[in-house]
C-alpha cells in the first residue's frame, strides 16, 4: 500500500521534473541559437551574403559547440559545418536517426533562417538534452527502486516489530494464564499506543494478582480457623466412643460438640454475610434512620456486659441524628464495633460512644482507652480473619470489624481506625439527610 | 399440635419431623410447594413449617396466597439464606416467625411452641401474674410479693415477653429479636446479662425462683407447681 502510493507520487514527479527540465533545455538552446544568429548578423554589420559568410568562417573555425551552415540561394554550402539541407524559417529538431537528412543532422536543434541572399542555420547539438533526459530517467529509476525497496523492507521492519511485540504481548500473557500470575509485559520507552496497552494490562494484572493474594489468604485463614475446632471435636468425640467412657461423660461430649460446631457454623455464617453485604449495591430500601435511638439500643444492650466487666460505657449523643440506611445493618455495624472495644479493653476501661452531624456528614466516634492496635496493622485488621497475635486467645472469629467494614461500604461511610493514646478510636463517616 | 412441613430436602425433613414427633407434635411432610400449598388449604392444621425455597412454588408466595385467601394459622419459614432482606420480606408476605437454617433443635422447638400457644391477646387483659410476680401493664409497675420492683423499660419489656410465654422456653435470639429488634448474633453473654440482672431484681431475696436457665437451650418464666 504504501509502496503503490510511494511509486505513483514518484511517478508524478518524475514527469513533472522530466517535462519540465525537457522544456527548459530546449529553450536554453533555442535562445543561444537565436542570440548566435544575431551575433553572426551584427557580425556582419551590412548583412551581406559576404559578410555573415565570413563571420560563419570565422565561428566554425574555433569550436564552441554551435554548428553552422550558410548556403546560397541554390542550396549549396558556402560556410560552416554543416553539409547543405533544405532551406525552412525557423526551429528545427531532429532526432537521433536525422529523418533522411545528412547523417550530421542528427542529434541536431537549431534555427534556420532564411537570407535574402541564401539561408543561415545554427544549431546544437541535443545530445546534452538527451543525456540530462537519461540521467533523470536513470536516477529516477533508481530512485524509485531504491525507495519502493526501503519502503518494503521498512513497512517489513516496521511490521514486524509490531508483529515481534504484539506477539510478546501474547506470549507472556500465555504464560500468566499458564502459572506465572507474577510475570509482566515487558514496556519500552517508546511510550507508544502498545506500551500504553502493556501498561493498562499490568495494573490489571496486580489488581488480579491481589485479589488472588487475598483469596488465597482467606482460604488459608479459613482453613486454619476451622481446623483447631474440628480437631478439637475429633478428640473429644473419639474420646467419648472408646468403650470405657461412662455415659454421662459422653453425653457432655455431645453437648461440647455441639457448641464447637455453633461456632464453625459461626464463622461460616459471618462469612457468608460479609460476601452477602459485599455483592450487594446501595440498597433502594435504605430508610431514615435515627441514629440516636439506634445508638442508644446498642449501648444499652451492652451497658450490663460492660458494667460486669468493670467497663465505664459513655455516650455522649445529640438529641437527634438521622442517616439513610438499614437500621440492621447499622445496628451490627455499631454493635461489633462496641463488642470489640468491650473485649479487647482490659478491666476498668473507659467506652465512649460518641456522635455529631459535621456539615452534611454524620460522625460517629467509639473510643476507648484499651491496648489499642498498632499503626502498621490498623489496616490488616479490617482483613477477613486477621487478629492481632495479642487477641488470638480471646474469644471472637476475626470477622468483626470486617463485617463492620462490609456494612459501612455498602452505607457509603468510611471505617477509620485511629490512636486514641492510649487505646483505639474507630471513626465511622456516614453521609447524613440534608 | 398437627403440623405441616414443607421442606424439599428429605434429611432435613426427617430431622424436624423426628424432632418434632418427639415432642408430641404431629407432622406431615410435604416436598413440593405446589402440593403443600393444596394440603395447606384443604387441612386444617395448628401450624405450617414452610422452607422458603422449594419446587414448584417458593415459601414466600405460598404464605402470601394463604394470607390472601385469609386463612390465619401460624406460619414459621426457613430459609438457608439469612440476610436482612430475606426476613423482611417473609415477614411482610405474612409469615409469623423466620428461622436461619442451620438451627439448633430448642430454637425450632421453642418457636414452635412460641407459635402454637400464641393466644389471641384479649384487649382487656391489664395484669399478669406468675405465683407472687404481678405485672401491671397499665402502669408499668412490677411487684414481687406486694413489693414494687423497679425496672427500667427494656427491662420491663424482657419480662413482659418472659411473662407472655411463662412455662415455655425462650431462646437468646427470639428475646434479642422481640426485645431488642436485633436480629443478628452478637456476642450470647449479653443476653445473659440482661437476664441475670432481670433475676436479681426480681428472684433475689423471694422464695421460689421464677426465671430459670434452660441449659443449651435458653430461658423460662415458670412457678413451681
Amino acid at each position: 500500500m504504501y509502496a503503490t502510493l510511494t511509486c505513483v507520487s514518484f511517478g508524478i514527479l518524475f514527469v513533472v521534473v522530466f517535462l519540465s527540465t525537457t522544456r527548459f533545455m530546449r529553450h536554453q538552446i533555442d535562445d543561444s541559437v537565436s542570440s548566435e544568429i544575431e551575433e553572426i548578423l551584427a557580425a556582419s554589420g551590412d548583412r551581406l551574403f559576404q559578410g555573415i559568410c565570413g563571420a560563419v568562417d570565422g565561428l566554425s573555425k574555433h569550436p564552441s559547440g554551435f554548428l553552422y551552415l550558410l548556403e546560397n540561394t541554390q542550396g549549396v554550402a558556402k560556410a560552416g559545418n554543416l553539409p547543405a539541407i533544405d532551406p525552412q524559417q525557423g526551429i528545427r529538431e531532429w532526432g537521433t536517426t536525422g529523418h533522411g537528412a545528412p547523417a550530421e543532422y542528427a542529434g541536431l536543434r537549431g534555427r534556420g533562417l532564411v537570407l535574402p541572399a541564401g539561408f543561415l542555420f545554427v544549431g546544437w547539438r541535443t545530445h546534452q538534452l538527451l543525456e540530462m533526459q537519461e540521467m533523470i530517467i536513470g536516477s529516477f529509476a533508481w530512485g524509485l527502486a531504491a525507495s519502493i525497496g526501503l519502503a518494503v523492507a521498512g513497512g517489513f521492519i516496521m511490521s514486524g516489530r509490531l508483529m515481534r511485540r504484539i506477539e510478546t504481548v501474547s506470549t507472556t500473557s500465555r504464560t500468566i494464564v499458564g502459572d506465572d500470575l507474577e510475570q509482566r509485559l515487558p514496556v519500552t520507552r517508546a511510550d507508544d499506543e502498545i506500551d500504553h496497552l502493556a501498561v493498562s494490562i499490568n495494573a490489571m494484572l496486580d489488581r488480579i494478582a491481589d485479589l488472588m493474594r487475598d483469596l488465597r489468604q482467606v482460604t488459608t485463614d479459613i482453613a486454619h480457623d476451622l481446623r483447631t475446632p474440628l480437631t478439637r471435636l475429633r478428640q473429644r468425640l473419639e474420646l467419648a466412643k472408646r468403650a470405657e467412657a461412662p455415659a454421662s461423660a459422653a453425653a457432655a461430649t455431645f453437648e461440647s460438640a455441639v457448641v464447637e460446631i455453633d461456632s464453625i457454623l459461626g464463622i461460616f455464617s459471618a462469612l457468608l454475610r460479609i460476601a452477602q453485604i459485599e455483592s450487594r449495591s446501595r440498597s433502594a430500601g435504605f430508610k431514615v434512620i435515627e441514629l440516636t435511638a439506634l445508638l442508644d439500643t446498642v449501648a444499652e444492650l451492652y451497658r450490663p456486659m460492660a458494667e460486669e466487666k468493670g467497663h465505664l460505657l459513655i455516650e455522649t449523643l445529640p438529641s437527634s441524628l438521622r442517616v439513610l440506611g438499614e437500621s440492621e445493618l447499622l445496628m451490627q455495624l455499631f454493635a461489633n464495633l462496641i463488642e470489640n472495644a468491650l473485649r479487647h479493653s482490659p478491666r476498668g476501661s473507659t467506652v465512649e460512644i460518641e456522635a455529631r452531624q459535621i456539615h452534611e456528614r454524620v460522625n460517629v466516634s467509639i473510643t476507648d482507652n484499651g491496648r489499642g492496635i498498632p499503626a502498621d496493622q490498623r489496616m490488616k485488621v479490617l482483613q477477613r480473619f486477621y487478629r492481632l497475635e495479642v487477641s488470638r486467645t480471646t474469644a471472637g472469629n476475626g470477622l468483626g470489624l470486617s463485617l463492620a467494614n462490609a456494612i459501612a461500604k455498602l452505607h457509603d461511610a468510611t471505617l477509620e481506625l485511629s490512636d486514641a493514646a492510649p487505646g483505639l478510636c474507630v471513626t465511622i463517616e456516614l453521609p447524613g439527610i440534608a | 399440635m398437627k403440623i405441616l412441613l414443607i421442606e424439599d430436602d428429605a434429611e432435613t425433613a426427617y430431622y424436624i419431623s423426628q424432632g418434632l414427633t418427639g415432642d408430641g407434635h404431629h407432622v406431615d411432610m410435604e416436598a413440593n410447594g405446589a402440593v403443600g400449598l393444596r394440603r395447606a388449604v384443604t387441612d386444617a392444621w395448628d401450624l405450617l413449617i414452610i422452607d422458603r425455597m422449594l419446587p414448584q412454588l417458593d415459601g414466600v408466595s405460598i404464605v402470601h396466597t394463604l394470607r390472601q385467601r385469609a386463612l390465619t394459622m401460624p406460619v414459621l419459614l426457613l430459609t438457608t439464606l439469612g440476610g436482612v432482606d430475606d426476613r423482611v420480606d417473609g415477614l411482610n408476605a405474612g409469615a409469623d416467625d423466620y428461622l436461619v437454617k442451620p438451627f439448633s433443635f430448642a430454637e425450632l422447638l421453642a418457636r414452635v411452641a412460641a407459635l402454637g400457644r400464641r393466644p389471641p391477646r384479649l384487649a382487656v387483659e391489664t395484669t399478669l401474674a406468675i405465683a407472687d410476680l404481678e405485672i401491671n401493664l397499665l402502669d408499668r409497675s412490677v411487684t414481687r410479693g406486694g413489693a414494687a420492683v423497679d425496672l427500667p423499660p427494656r427491662e420491663f419489656r424482657l419480662l413482659v415477653y418472659l411473662m407472655n410465654n411463662r412455662d415455655q422456653i425462650v431462646t437468646r435470639s427470639m428475646l434479642l429479636g422481640n426485645v431488642w429488634d436485633v436480629h443478628f448474633d452478637p456476642n450470647t453473654t449479653v443476653v445473659e446479662t440482661h437476664i441475670s440482672r432481670l433475676r436479681s431484681k426480681i428472684d433475689r431475696g423471694h422464695s421460689p425462683a421464677l426465671i430459670h436457665t434452660v441449659r443449651g437451650s435458653g430461658y423460662t418464666l415458670r412457678a413451681p407447681p
